[in-house]
């Protein structure tokens, strides 16, 4: 068990659910957080990020994730990643994390995140939200059940993306909510892997279950992914 | 025998805005079939030529069908299917 003072956490995009996940972990103590983007806030970003107002407008998301984070908790240890994820650099960066906090608002972020996770043997939650929706998945330090259990691949193009679909302020706030007690969770040691946790706004709530692993998992099962290969993050060709 | 399956929002652009659809069937697979019969075009997002997408999980109450008989688990009175999608954004 790592203790939430030492803990150290990696949140992957500082966007909608990364700001709100990084706010609570600042103030529930934990001791490092691990900041990896390298974009700029803009304007369509702050009815959601909630680490950044309008004079952050064109500066960049560690740079003032990194002011708002310190206002919080001024003890806290930041580190800055500015980059993306990329296959290149991914067991690299979350390497040394006790656990990452994977917000990403494309699927091959997500998928090689699980990846890089599963083959540093990090524990990882990841979550997502599009419009009134929105899920928390928690993969613990066994590395099973994960990402790749509950599915399996990515899908072609970007059916399901809050680009098109756009996502409400509050519902992201809420699932980064679920994403960050789930990590503490990890840290606190308590048991939560393949825990599942789906939010809708407009039909009734949460609604948490239990993942089982899947025996064929390529990741965590018959384990034929143990390397990051760059192809491996590109969407198959869509089919409709 | 009636079944309620809860449609998630991405795919309510199919359901008329409709966030459950009542429907009849005695499998997972029959009850597509009706929700298709009712709302055209969403089985194609739910499936493909080898059963569910691998993108998208199907859940008879709290359960993964793929842990039970996939398409051909039975459904009992009272069930409920929820269809999970892989989702990103935030």
């Amino acid at each position: 068990m790592v203790k939430r003072r030492e803990g150290k956490a990696l949140l992957v995009g500082l966007g909608g659910l990364g700001c709100p996940a990084a706010w609570t972990l600042a103030r529930s103590g934990v001791g490092v957080l691990g900041l990896c983007d390298e974009d700029e806030v803009e304007l369509s970003n702050l009815h959601r990020q909630v680490l950044y107002g309008r004079a952050d407008v064109g500066a960049s998301k560690l740079d003032s994730a990194e002011l708002a984070l310190k206002a919080i908790s001024p003890s806290i240890e930041l580190r800055r990643h500015s980059t993306r994820l990329v296959p290149e650099n991914a067991i690299e960066i979350v390497r040394g994390y006790d656990v990452v906090i994977e917000g990403a608002d494309n699927f091959a972020t997500k998928f090689l995140t699980a990846d890089a996770c599963a083959l540093a043997g990090v524990p990882v939650v990841h979550a997502a939200a599009v419009r009134w929706v929105g899920t928390a998945f928690a993969v613990g330090m066994r590395g099973r059940p994960c990402y790749r259990c509950l599915f399996e691949d990515l899908p072609p193009g970007e059916p399901f993306g809050c680009r098109e679909a756009g996502v409400m302020g509050p519902v992201v706030g809420i699932v980064a909510a679920a994403q960050a007690e789930l990590a503490l969770a990890i840290l606190d040691g308590s048991d939560v892997e393949g825990q599942l946790v789906t939010f809708d706004g407009r039909q009734g709530g949460f609604r948490r279950r239990s993942i089982s692993a899947r025996a064929q998992c390529p990741l965590c099962g018959t384990r034929s992914i143990h390397t990051i290969e760059t192809k491996r993050y590109a969407p198959p060709e869509c089919a409709n | 025998m009636d079944t309620m399956i809860r449609i998630p929002t991405p795919l309510r652009t199919l359901t008329s805005g409709a966030d459950e659809v009542t429907v009849t069937g005695t499998t997972v697979a029959e009850a597509i079939e009706d929700l298709e019969r009712k709302h055209p075009g969403i089985r194609e997002r739910l499936l493909d030529d080898k059963g569910i997408r691998r993108f998208i999980n199907l859940y008879v109450g709290e359960e993964d069908v793929r842990f039970l008989d996939g398409l051909r688990t039975t459904l009992k009175p009272g069930d409920e299917i929820s269809i999970v999608p892989a989702i990103a954004g935030g």
